[in-house]
C-alpha cells in the first residue's frame, strides 16, 4: 500500500493521528522517568490501569448509564487507579525494608489481578459495550475514534504545557533533588506534578497499544534519545520526536503488513534504540570501543618512546612495534 | 551576645529511625568566618548541614540564620550538596547547572533572564572555570566537578554557604582554587561552613572549628577550640602515635 492510498483512508489515519499524538507525549514526558530511574513506574501505572479503567467501565455503564468506553473516562479511572498502585509501592518500601523493585513488582501483580477478576466479571455479565474492553490488555489501534483522539491529544497536551510551564523546577528535581529543597521549593509539589504528567503520558496509549506495552512508549525513545543529546531540552525534543516519528512508522507498518500496530510500533522503536547505541557519536558502544583502543595505542607510543630514549640500545625495536598499531588505530579513526 | 551570627543551632538532635546520629548540639556560627566541622566517620558532620537545612527532619531544636527562620532567608543561604549525591551522567553544561543555583530568587513559574545569565557568568569565572561553560558535565574530573558545584552555590551570591566535603576527590589545583574562593567570601564579610575531614588543613582553611562526634566535643576560634586534647576527645584515641597520624 503506498502512503497516498495509506492517508485517504479515514480509519488509517486516525490510527496514525492517535499513535503519533501518544508517542510524542510518551516520548517526551518519558524522559523525565528515565532520568530519575523510574522506568518500571510507568509500567506499573499501565498495569494498574486495567482496573482503573474497569471501574470506569461499569461506574459509566452501571451508574451514569453513558458509554463506558469513553476515553476520558477510561483516562480518569486509570489515572486514580495508577497513582494509588505507585503510592502503595512507595509506601511499602518507606514502611518496611523491602526495596522498590519488589515493591513495584508486587504491586503490579496485585492491580493487574484484580483487574483481570474484575475484567471476568464484566465479560459474563450483561453490559452494553462490553465487547471492547477485552482490547485494553494487547491494545487494538483501529477502534480509536475520533472524540478518542481529540480527547487524548486534549490530555496529552495539557500534560505537555505542565512540563514546559514547571520546566525549571523538573529540570532542577531531576538533577538534585536535594539542591531542590535546599533552594526553598516543595519538593512533594515538584515531584507530583511530574509524576500526574508521567501518568497521563502512560495512561493515554492503553486503549490503542495495550497496556502490555505501553512502558515501551514511555521508555524505548528517552533511552534512544539520551545517546543522542548533551542538553535535557535537546533531550526532551529529540525523545518526543522519537516517540512520534517512530509509532507513526509502526502504525504505517502493521496497516501494510496487517500486523498488530502496538507490538509494530515497540519493535519500530526498539530498532531506532539499537541504531542509537550502536552508532552515537558519544555514547555508542562501538564508538567508545574506538576512542579507548586509539587512547590505548597513543599511551603505549608514549610509554614506549620512553624505555626507548632511556635504554638507547632497543630504540629500533621499540619504536617499530609502537608504530603499528598506532598507524592501524589512526586509519580506524578516519573512517 | 556582641558579634552577629550567621547561624546557630539550639539543641539539636537527629535520629535515623531509633538510632540517634546528633545529641543537643548548640552551635554559633559567627558571620565572616570560615568554620571547619571536624569529627571522625559516621559523627553527624552532613546530617548536621541537612539538619539545619530542614533537609532531615529534627528530633529536637532549632536552627536559625541571621537571626531568623530559615524559610525568612532562604536565598542568603547556600547549600553545597556532596558531589556523589548527583548522577553526573545527566544531560546538561556546566553552566547549566551553575545556573540552577540562580532558580530559587526566582521562585516558582519565573525563568531565568539576563542577570542570572551575568551571574552564571561571574560565578564560573569566580571558580576558574568559565573555558568549561558549555562541557559536558559527565566529562568533568572529581575536582572540577566540585567546582561546578560551588559555582551553582556562588550563583545565589548568598552571604552564608554551607559545604559537604567539599574536598572529597579534588585534586589540588581545584583544592587551591576553592580554598581562594573560600577566603575571598571571608573578606567580603560573608560566612563558610564546611565538613572537612583532613584535620591537617585545618588550620589553613578554618579560622573556626566545630569538633563533632555525635556530641558538639567543643568550638570556638582554631587557636582555643583545635586543641590535641579536645581532637583526642572527639576521635576517642589515646595513644600519642594515632594523634599524631590524624593531625599530619
Amino acid at each position: 500500500m503506498s502512503p497516498l492510498e495509506f492517508f485517504a483512508d479515514h480509519t488509517y489515519r486516525i490510527v496514525f493521528a492517535g499513535t503519533v499524538v501518544i508517542g510524542l507525549v510518551a516520548g517526551a514526558l518519558g524522559s523525565f522517568a528515565y532520568l530519575r530511574k523510574q522506568s518500571l513506574i510507568s509500567d506499573v501505572i499501565s498495569h494498574a490501569a486495567l482496573p482503573g479503567t474497569l471501574i470506569a467501565f461499569l461506574t459509566a455503564v452501571v451508574v451514569l448509564g453513558t458509554d463506558g468506553r469513553s476515553m476520558l473516562g477510561l483516562i480518569l479511572g486509570a489515572v486514580v487507579v495508577g497513582t494509588l498502585a505507585v503510592l502503595a509501592a512507595n509506601g511499602l518500601t518507606q514502611a518496611t525494608k523491602i526495596r522498590i523493585d519488589t515493591a513495584m513488582a508486587i504491586s503490579l501483580t496485585v492491580f493487574f489481578g484484580a483487574g483481570m477478576l474484575l475484567l471476568r466479571v464484566i465479560s459474563n455479565g450483561d453490559y452494553p459495550g462490553k465487547g471492547g474492553i477485552a482490547d485494553y490488555l494487547f491494545g487494538n489501534a483501529s477502534v480509536i475514534t475520533v472524540a478518542d483522539l481529540v480527547t487524548s491529544a486534549v490530555v496529552g497536551g495539557l500534560a505537555l504545557l505542565v512540563m514546559g510551564v514547571f520546566w525549571k523546577e523538573f529540570a532542577l528535581r531531576t538533577f538534585d533533588p536535594a539542591h531542590t529543597s535546599a533552594l526553598g521549593f516543595r519538593a512533594s509539589a515538584v515531584d507530583a506534578l511530574m509524576f500526574i504528567t508521567i501518568v497521563i503520558a502512560t495512561v493515554i496509549g492503553v486503549k490503542a497499544v495495550g497496556l502490555v506495552l505501553m512502558v515501551a512508549f514511555v521508555i524505548t525513545p528517552p533511552a534512544a534519545a539520551r545517546q543522542w543529546t548533551s542538553t535535557l531540552r535537546s533531550m526532551v525534543a529529540l525523545s518526543a520526536a522519537i516517540g512520534a516519528v517512530g509509532s507513526g512508522t509502526g502504525a504505517y507498518l502493521s496497516i501494510v503488513l496487517g500486523v498488530p500496530t502496538g507490538p509494530a510500533i515497540v519493535l519500530t522503536l526498539f530498532g531506532i534504540f539499537a541504531v542509537s547505541i550502536a552508532a552515537s557519536p558519544r555514547r555508542s558502544v562501538i564508538m567508545r570501543g574506538l576512542a579507548r583502543a586509539r587512547a590505548r595505542a597513543a599511551l603505549r607510543r608514549e610509554l614506549l618512546a620512553e624505555t626507548g630514549a632511556t635504554s638507547g640500545g632497543s630504540v629500533a625495536s621499540a619504536g617499530a612495534g609502537g608504530s603499528v598499531p598506532g598507524t592501524r588505530s589512526d586509519g580506524v579513526g578516519q573512517s | 551576645m556582641s558579634t552577629p551570627t550567621a547561624a546557630r543551632t539550639r539543641s539539636l538532635s537527629v535520629a535515623y529511625r531509633s538510632t540517634p546520629v546528633l545529641r543537643n548540639v548548640d552551635l554559633d556560627v559567627p558571620e565572616g568566618v570560615v568554620l571547619g566541622i571536624v569529627g571522625p566517620n559516621g559523627a553527624g558532620k552532613s546530617t548536621l548541614l541537612k539538619a539545619m537545612l530542614g533537609l532531615v527532619r529534627p528530633l529536637t531544636g532549632t536552627s536559625e540564620f541571621f537571626g531568623r527562620p530559615l524559610s525568612q532567608v532562604r536565598q542568603r543561604v547556600a547549600y553545597m550538596p556532596q558531589s556523589a549525591s548527583v548522577d553526573w551522567d545527566f544531560p546538561a553544561t556546566v553552566s547549566g547547572v551553575v545556573g540552577m543555583g540562580t532558580y530559587g530568587r526566582l521562585g516558582w513559574l519565573r525563568r531565568p533572564g539576563r542577570t542570572e545569565h551575568e551571574a552564571t557568568l561571574r560565578a564560573l569565572e569566580h571558580v576558574g572555570i568559565a573555558d568549561l561553560a558549555e562541557r559536558q558535565i559527565g566529562e568533568l574530573s572529581g575536582g572540577q566537578r566540585q567546582r561546578t558545584f560551588l559555582a551553582r552555590a556562588l550563583a545565589q551570591h548568598p552571604d552564608l554557604l554551607l559545604m559537604d566535603e567539599p574536598f572529597q576527590g579534588v585534586d589540588a589545583r581545584s583544592q587551591q582554587a576553592i580554598v581562594a574562593v573560600l577566603h575571598a567570601m571571608r573578606s567580603q564579610g560573608r560566612t563558610v561552613v564546611l565538613v572537612h575531614h583532613d584535620l591537617a588543613t585545618v588550620r589553613d582553611y578554618c579560622d573556626h572549628v566545630a569538633l563533632l562526634n555525635e556530641r558538639l566535643v567543643a568550638a570556638g576560634p582554631v587557636g582555643e577550640a583545635f586543641t590535641r586534647e579536645n581532637v583526642r576527645t572527639t576521635y576517642d584515641v589515646t595513644d600519642t602515635d594515632a594523634l599524631a597520624d590524624l593531625l599530619t
